[in-house]
């Protein structure tokens, strides 16, 4: 393990942060990583919960956490030395029912409530729209901020596809129930004037020609949509604009999770850059699972082993360095299009599945700055 | 089997799915003209093969292989060249779509600049990835017409499925007309193995091996896919007997490292019979030990796949 360096340590970044939301590209480990930094900064003697998107079967066990219930668990932290106050608490997020509550929360009235719930392009748009785990995982992150006992919230973030599927969540949800073009499907027919009225006839054009097209009567399943769902914008509203305070606030820490491969920089860049656009900044890029250091070479010559299992020796040092020099490229060329001085830090590779609490203490432990 | 015209790759993230795509278009290219499409418009596997975005038509990304020409934003021009590279996106789709649909063009023209123009989307979820796939049969339908293949770098496994598996959506939504006979040719198209098929990479590791057999199930269970190998990526040779190892007692980290090579060795062997006994064909890619996978490295993979995958494969039906 190598020590921390005093050029950036993670535990006094986030001394008083109050969040932390981990974000990547899919199949770079930000579930095991959110799992690790809760742990760390838990076992530091903080209160923290930990939200997970969709955790591996083995990170499920190793949190002793039940895919099932979606309130926060209890994780036993004995026996990893953890300091007085230390508290965990993991969840599993299910969007579906997040969207059911949200909707019983901001609905007018029970009957506008009933009457969204049954809606089929509400059961569509729940299940099946992108965007929607993304929405509801930011929905859920407020109703965790309520607790005030909570010191840290570690976010894990739905892969996403864009970069910024998750940050712009709320936009998109509140653009979809805009009122001006709710207006625009749920007014009478005739009513509107001007460029919007052309808008207006088109957009009808095109659902009616759908209608001619499937039989499915779009249109009125669209205008109730919006109709049923117009009461609902203020809510909407003011739940987005919470959630764009809140990872805006000072004591938000956003970390870019990656790893040190060639594919993985242009994805990295494009999410720094999005981060950037939204006048976001990335506290912190983790490089996953980096191989760990190589033995020198000389302990070979003297070794008391035969000649050839010595040249086996060598040949696969030369593999491993083989890879350890694409890493250092992959590391290179990822510093080279990240904003300068955002801090780079590693957590290494176990060689295997984080299995227990242990090994994701472990791999909060030897999380270290890259030099 | 016979090879199907189209063959789409997907697998976990990270598990070399562009470079596999773009390794398998060059073996493919060699036998006969071939289109490699991304559906995402990064254009991932053409930039693997070296090939910059609006690069000169004829330019070469390997020595015996040509491209053709580089159209962002459409994939309905067809070309000489041995290797088209094609970029697929929803919205141009969705445009065509709706050009088709409302014939004023002044109309569509405005719509698809409104905002309102996410309704017809919101109305009907997954109608964009819908026009994606279907934009797919008809690619395969034309390679089958003009004996050409077509490479698809698809999205990681996840999205990948969401993508399938809307057909099925569609048709349950829309039970007659229009929309419902595409959703249906749609499914034929997915379930028949001369046309199209599933090559899903995996990487001799726990998660990305638990994901792709229980990915191999949903595509071939709950979408009816026949035609499904899997891409063992990264395979180190074992190099070192457990006799051998033992005897390094005193070796400290070398020890370390000559175990991490045999536990790779290992579990590689393991996942080759776990996708196996799943049922699916496996081809096996060696780890590449260089500094960086350069144009000797694409070749080799190229090699391994044509021998793994396109020898002995029945010729195409046309």
């Amino acid at each position: 393990m190598k020590p921390q360096t005093p050029s950036f340590d993670l535990a006094r970044a986030l001394g008083d942060r109050r969040l932390v939301i981990c974000l990547g590209p899919g199949g770079v480990g930000k579930t095991t990583l959110s799992a690790a930094i809760a742990i760390g900064d838990a076992l530091g003697g903080r209160a923290v919960d930990v939200m997970t998107v969709d955790p591996a079967p083995r990170l499920l066990d190793a949190l002793a956490l039940d895919a099932s219930d979606a309130e926060p668990q209890a994780v036993a932290l004995d026996g990893l030395g953890a300091r007085r106050g230390a508290r965990l608490r993991a969840l599993k997020l299910d969007p579906k029912a997040t969207f059911d509550r949200l909707i019983e929360r901001h609905a007018p009235s029970p009957a506008a409530r009933d009457a969204i719930l049954a809606d089929r392009i509400y059961r569509n748009l729940s299940n099946a729209m992108a965007g929607v785990a993304d929405y509801m995982a930011m929905e859920r992150l407020l109703e965790l901020t309520r607790d005030a006992t909570t010191g840290l919230i570690v976010l894990d973030t739905p892969p996403a596809r864009e970069a910024l599927d998750f940050l712009d969540a709320p936009r998109r949800m509140l653009e979809l129930l805009d009122s001006r073009a709710v207006a625009l499907l749920g007014v009478r027919h005739g009513a509107m004037r001007g460029p919007l009225a052309m808008l207006d006839l088109a957009a009808r054009a095109v659902l009616s020609a759908f209608d001619r097209l499937t039989g499915l009567h779009l249109l009125g399943d669209v205008q109730s949509f919006v109709r049923n769902f117009g009461g609902m914008y203020a809510g909407f509203a003011a739940r987005a604009a919470e959630a764009q305070a809140l990872i805006r606030d000072p004591r938000s820490f956003i970390v870019l999770v990656t790893t040190a491969e060639a594919e993985r920089v242009e994805q990295a860049r494009e999410f720094a850059a999005a981060l950037g656009a939204l006048g976001l900044a990335v506290g912190a890029i983790a490089i996953n699972r980096l191989m760990p250091a190589l033995p020198a070479p000389a302990a070979l010559l003297s070794a008391a082993i035969t000649p050839a299992l010595k040249r086996k020796l060598a040949r696969n040092l030369e593999d491993y360095a083989a890879l350890r020099a694409r890493e250092a490229g992959a590391i290179a060329a990822l510093r080279a299009v990240m904003p300068a001085g955002v801090p780079l830090i590693a957590a290494p590779d176990l060689g295997h599945e984080p299995r227990t609490l242990a090994d994701l203490a472990a791999i909060a432990r030897s999380l270290h700055a890259v030099e | 089997m016979a090879l199907p015209r189209l063959i789409f790759v997907t697998g976990k993230g990270g598990t070399g799915k562009s470079t596999v795509a773009a390794a398998l278009a060059c073996a493919m290219a060699r036998r006969r003209p071939t289109t490699l499409a991304d559906l995402d418009g990064r254009q991932s596997a053409a930039r693997i093969l070296g090939h910059q975005a609006g690069a000169a038509p004829d330019a070469r990304v390997a020595p015996d292989v040509r491209v053709g020409t580089n159209y962002p934003g459409s994939a309905t021009t067809i070309l000489d060249g041995a290797l088209e590279l094609a970029t697929l996106t929803p919205r141009a789709e969705l445009e065509a779509f709706i050009q088709r649909i409302v014939p004023l063009r002044a109309i569509s023209r405005r719509m698809l600049k409104s905002r309102t123009f996410g309704y017809v989307t919101a109305a009907l979820p997954g109608l964009e990835a819908f026009l994606m796939i279907d934009r797919l049969r008809l690619i395969a339908g034309r390679a089958a017409l003009e004996d050409r293949f077509a490479v698809i770098d698809a999205p990681a496994t996840g999205h990948a499925l969401e993508l399938l598996g809307v057909a099925r959506t569609i048709e349950s939504l829309a039970p007659i007309g229009t929309l419902n006979r595409l959703a249906r040719a749609v499914e034929e198209f997915l379930a028949d193995r001369n046309r199209f098929g599933v090559v899903l990479t995996v990487l001799p590791e726990e998660l990305a091996l638990r994901e792709a057999i229980a990915a191999a199930g949903t595509l071939h269970d709950r979408l009816g896919i026949e035609s499904i190998s899997a891409i063992l990526n990264g395979v180190a040779p074992a190099l070192f007997t457990s006799a051998e190892i033992d005897r390094m007692a005193a070796l400290g980290g070398h020890r370390a490292l000559a175990q991490r090579r045999r536990a790779a060795a290992e579990f590689a062997v393991h996942a080759r019979r776990e996708l196996k006994r799943a049922g699916l064909e496996v081809v096996e890619l060696p780890m590449q030990y260089a500094a960086q996978i350069g144009a000797r490295e694409l070749a080799a993979m190229s090699a391994a796949l044509a021998a793994g995958l396109l020898e002995g494969a029945a010729p195409p039906a046309r």
